[in-house]
């Protein structure tokens, strides 16, 4: 009633005539020419632009990788050159101070070693005049003791000598 | 009776027909092929070189729109070829291996997804050309010439030596090989084709709606699996052809 077409065709297939699923005539051949002629075709319009394009992309960036790579790495150079520079100042601008540290340290103590020894000088010239003029105070001194003395012993014994 | 006639009304549907070796013959000269299989393939064809030409129309370093799509595909082959053959001697056969995994792709996938049936010939059917045997022996019989043309090119006469590697004892299963590739590659092509739109064939022939779903996706996966398998083994028997025996070399030393 239902005509399964599969079995005839298997039947058509055992039949060895003209159709079948195996059936192998002159297609076969003209396949395998045409789809030669395809891969000529292909390789021409999509193989050869397109792996170029895909291969000059990859160049591109990979040269443009290496350059990066090579400024990075200047850069990085100059930075540390850079950095050694400063350390370098730091270190001798420290040294500088140091040393205008301890030449104001030398100042300032030989200054007051002279301000200490002209306070010295000073005060012995003072003890000096003091000592002069107390010498010369006692001599006043005694001469006026002299003199008292005699006034004294002039009032007791001219009295005596007069009267 | 109800059902007989609704599956009658199935039969008068022109979707639910089914035809098998059925061919629709044409004549050149005294020779007969299938016009079928050269009418799809045709289509296959310009679907390939419309889609490199719009893919190549306008290169750009920065790929955008269908560039992208077919760089991406290049790609795949390239990784394809480059795992089977070897970074060394890849580039030459990119053309030839990525014709093959894109033909037999878009064959495969025009018949799973474009309803040829609406369209009617004399006799027989439109079906993906890789449904038919002899395309499928067509390219496997490539595939061989392609493996031995790199293996005498690589090596010269020195390619028999393959026959004997590793061991002279070797030699009958070596020969028997180079019949089964070529046979297993076209026959594995052509059933899993066929057997997958027989499949959802009958399938809608039973039942019309919605049921050959699944059906139809999996053929789908078996027909994009399919043609990177033939992509794939043509790779591999390509490179195998071309490897180097380091065998006497590593015992010389």
């Amino acid at each position: 009633m239902m005509h399964w077409t599969i079995l005839l065709a298997a039947e058509a297939a055992a039949e060895g005539g003209k159709g079948g699923l195996f059936d192998i005539d002159a297609t076969l051949p003209l396949m395998a020419i045409q789809f030669l002629v395809l891969v000529a075709l292909l390789n021409a319009l999509f193989y050869k632009p397109i792996g170029k394009a895909i291969d000059d992309r990859s160049n591109y960036i990979r040269t443009n990788q290496a350059d990066a790579q090579e400024r990075l790495s200047k850069a990085e150079n100059l930075a540390k050159q850079y950095e050694q520079e400063l350390a370098d100042t730091r270190r001798q601008s420290q040294a500088v101070i140091a040393q205008a540290e301890a030449d104001a340290q030398k100042i300032a103590a030989q200054k007051l070693a002279e301000a200490q020894q002209e306070a010295q000088t000073q005060r012995e010239q003072a003890q000096h005049e003091l000592d002069q003029q107390k010498q010369a105070a006692m001599q006043a001194l005694e001469q006026q003791v002299d003199a008292l003395s005699r006034q004294i012993l002039d009032k007791l014994l001219g009295a005596q000598s007069v009267g | 009776m109800a059902m007989l006639t609704a599956l009658n009304l199935f039969h008068s549907l022109p979707l639910a027909e089914l035809e098998v070796g059925k061919q629709f013959y044409w004549h050149l000269g005294n020779l007969e092929i299938h016009g079928q299989v050269f009418l799809v393939s045709w289509f296959v064809i310009a679907v390939l070189l419309i889609a490199s030409i719009l893919a190549t129309r306008n290169i750009q370093m920065v790929p955008a729109g269908f560039q992208n799509v077919m760089e991406f595909a290049l790609e795949f082959i390239r990784d394809l070829a480059k795992n089977q053959i070897g970074e060394k001697d890849y580039r030459p056969w990119v053309p030839f291996i990525g014709t093959l995994f894109l033909f037999i792709f878009v064959s495969n996938w025009s018949g799973a997804l474009i309803p040829w049936k609406l369209i009617h010939l004399p006799e027989g059917e439109l079906a993906a050309p890789t449904s038919d045997i002899n395309t499928t022996i067509a390219l496997a019989l490539l595939t061989s010439l392609a493996y031995f043309y790199a293996g005498f090119s690589k090596k010269g006469l020195g390619y028999f030596g393959n026959y004997v590697q590793p061991v002279a004892f070797m030699l009958p299963f070596k020969l028997i090989e180079d019949f089964t590739k070529p046979l297993s590659l076209s026959f594995r092509l052509f059933g899993n084709i066929l057997a997958d739109e027989l499949v959802v064939g009958v399938l809608v022939l039973l039942v019309p709606l919605f049921i050959p779903l699944p059906v139809m996706a999996l053929g789908l996966f078996t027909s994009a699996i399919q043609a990177l398998i033939f992509a794939t083994l043509a790779a591999s028997y390509i490179g195998e052809a071309m490897e180097d025996h380091h065998g006497e070399g590593h015992e010389a030393h």
